[in-house]
């Protein structure tokens, strides 16, 4: 399991020019850049899955019928069906809305939780930063999955938990990231005109040195949105994240464990497929993004 | 440079510090109750309190915590009771199967890293170029678990050609005698041929798929290293003195692209230690991921609460290793220190 940290390289072409000339071009964008492009059709196909799956696809994705057990792909059941018949695309959808809603939780509330840790530590100094610091360097001694497997066999498995555990490890990355963003930017001689002009502390923070992190923020974010998606199946598999039931896309390659090598594919297949799309768009999105908005990035100068 | 490493080792030394406290937090503060989980859920309240008794749970959380720590120094990892046996024999013999599939799956990923990255810079042909890139982006988006059961289903049902996931050898075969407990060295220097072969072909899909994340991380950062350094001024000078193409990338620019390489090994590491948890028990390959995974499964938390801070404390070590090492082989990194 890779750690979540933003890419560092760039990709041909020059997007940024064409980016700057407005977001009704997005479009055009989108056309140019193939590799993008891809990315951000399949994650948008996996959204209307989760999201509107239960519209045109009104199969019950814990309905068992016995009758119907392990069916291979057809027409009537298109990613075929489970050991006690439940309509595999009906839990891959699920499975979808479960992933990307995780996946957006724990990228939001860590992006919060590391992004004002990391402000606070770079803006105050002294014992405080001391303190910040020294419990991420704890946080990081962890190779990522195995705190998140930690905290998670601590708390109770389960969703929420294993949530929990995987944004617990995400935090220390956003909050070294940004108390260096932070302190480069105080460095700069437009905060020293600002206190200059008499600007109070806070709204030197608030007005001038937030609004700079806001990208990095966002370059990290998109990077750890992957990481998210990646380990919380990684969890599900191992028995840490959903409780049985729940159609989870690692709990479901659980379930079809037993049954790769007796042929019946398609248990485990359909949502490990999922996974791999999901984060492989979030992490080509997440590069794409680093070179659009990174501010020390090779754009810098434009 | 001597007070820069025992700067950087009382900085590794906290981290583990911490990390041990982070590690007893949610290990020994949060969970219901171990005792309860290990008299069975049917005992009687006086058989919980006798068992915590023993296990010291009675005491305050700094006497806890002390214990804990001390434990873990002394090698007292505690009783594995699903297996039946103390923490630390689980571990010491499934450790080398761990350490023999790690190895082939670091030998994988990087010879494979290295060719892939080199064929990717070595002359400008976009399309190679992009399809190096875009593996990689898969490779890293691949649950090391799935890729696992694909490969099994494709190389092993379907084609046929490597053995199913029966562990480390086939039922027929015994293992080799013990010198290293790598089976595939110590069947070589016993002149056990057959054993070796069947040895090797075993680890062959499980190392793969285990080298799948790493060798994608490798190649990302190799062909962005190789790029920058062969932008380098020096590469224009050795290429200019008339030195061919090949020589100038082996000799000049891929020992520099190493470097920054081996920053990463402790990043390496915690993919092995992780991918381990992952891949093992989808092989049944006996070793201490398949037995974390087990131990999860049977609520024995105290297994996984050991392995938890060992690994902790490998990462720190690795890190520490590779900040000081960094300093011997790349004197740039020693110029602020020497002022």
């Amino acid at each position: 399991m890779e750690a979540p940290v933003g890419r560092a390289e760039g990709w041909g072409g020059d997007p940024l020019v064409r980016a700057r000339r407005g977001a009704g071009r997005a479009f055009v964008f989108l056309a140019r850049d193939r590799a993008l492009g891809i990315a951000v059709t399949a994650l948008a196909l996996l959204v209307c899955l989760g999201l509107l799956g239960p519209l045109f696809w009104p199969n019950d994705p814990l309905g068992i019928d016995v009758g119907s057990s392990l069916l291979p792909p057809s027409s009537a059941h298109p990613m075929g069906t489970d050991s006690v018949g439940r309509d595999v695309f009906a839990r891959f959808n699920e499975g979808a809305r479960i992933s990307l809603t995780v996946g957006s939780v724990v990228v939001i509330v860590g992006a919060l939780f590391g992004g004002v840790i990391g402000i606070v530590a770079g803006a105050t100094g002294g014992w405080l930063d001391g303190l910040l610091m020294r419990t991420m360097d704890a946080i990081l001694a962890f190779p990522p999955l195995i705190l998140a497997m930690a905290v998670t066999v601590g708390l109770g498995s389960g969703l929420r938990t294993a949530g929990l555990g995987i944004m617990l490890t995400t935090i220390p990355y956003y909050a070294r990231l940004l108390r260096s963003e932070v302190l480069r930017i105080r460095s700069l001689p437009f905060i020293e005109a600002a206190h200059a002009l008499g600007a109070r502390r806070m709204r030197i923070m608030a007005r001038h040195i937030v609004p700079h992190v806001v990208s990095t923020l966002l370059i990290q974010a998109a990077a750890v949105f992957g990481y998210a998606i990646l380990t919380l199946a990684a969890l599900g598999f191992v028995g840490l994240g959903a409780r049985v039931p729940t159609p989870e896309w690692g709990t479901m390659i659980t379930d079809g464990l037993q049954f790769f090598l007796t042929g019946q594919w398609w248990i485990g297949v359909f949502p490990g497929l999922g996974v791999l799309i999901a984060v492989t768009a979030a992490s080509v999105i997440a590069d794409r993004a680093r070179d659009i908005l990174d501010p020390r990035g090779r754009y810098a100068h434009v | 440079m001597i007070r820069a490493a025992a700067g950087k080792l009382s900085g590794a030394l906290m981290a583990i510090f911490g990390a041990s406290v982070f590690a007893f937090i949610f290990m020994r503060v949060f969970p219901g109750n171990p005792a309860r989980l290990i008299v069975g859920p049917l005992a009687s309240n006086e058989a919980i309190v006798q068992q915590e008794k023993t296990m010291g749970l009675d005491k305050p959380l700094w006497v806890q915590y002390w214990r804990y720590i001390k434990g873990i120094f002394t090698g007292d990892w505690g009783f594995a009771y699903s297996a039946g046996e103390t923490v630390k024999h689980e571990i010491v013999a499934r450790l080398p199967a761990s350490a023999e599939l790690g190895l082939y799956a670091f030998l994988f990923a990087f010879v494979l890293a290295v060719i892939l990255a080199l064929a990717a810079t070595y002359r400008h042909r976009p399309w190679v170029d992009g399809t190096i890139r875009g593996v990689s982006f898969l490779g890293l988006g691949t649950p090391p678990f799935w890729f696992g059961l694909i490969v099994l289903l494709l190389f092993s049902q379907v084609w046929g050609i490597f053995p199913g996931p029966d562990g480390r050898l086939g039922p027929n075969t015994t293992p080799p005698p013990t010198y290293t407990h790598f089976y595939t060295i110590d069947a070589v220097a016993a002149g056990q041929w057959g054993t070796a072969w069947d040895a090797l072909r075993h680890l062959m899909l499980p190392a793969i798929t285990l080298g799948l994340a790493p060798f994608a991380f490798l190649v990302r950062l190799l062909r962005a290293n190789l790029l920058d350094v062969s932008r380098e001024n020096f590469i224009v000078v050795v290429r200019s003195k008339g030195l061919g193409r090949w020589p100038a990338f082996s000799h000049h620019a891929l020992p520099n692209a190493f470097l920054p390489t081996l920053t990463a090994s402790g990043l390496l590491l915690a993919q092995l230690i992780s991918g381990s948890v992952l891949v093992e028990k989808v092989f049944n390959w006996p070793g201490i991921g398949a037995l974390i995974v087990d131990s999860i499964l049977r609520q024995d938390f105290a297994v996984v609460q050991t392995f938890v801070l060992l690994s902790a404390v490998a990462y720190v070590a690795v890190n520490f290793a590779v900040d000081v090492l960094y300093g011997v082989i790349d004197p740039r990194v020693r110029i602020p220190v020497a002022r």
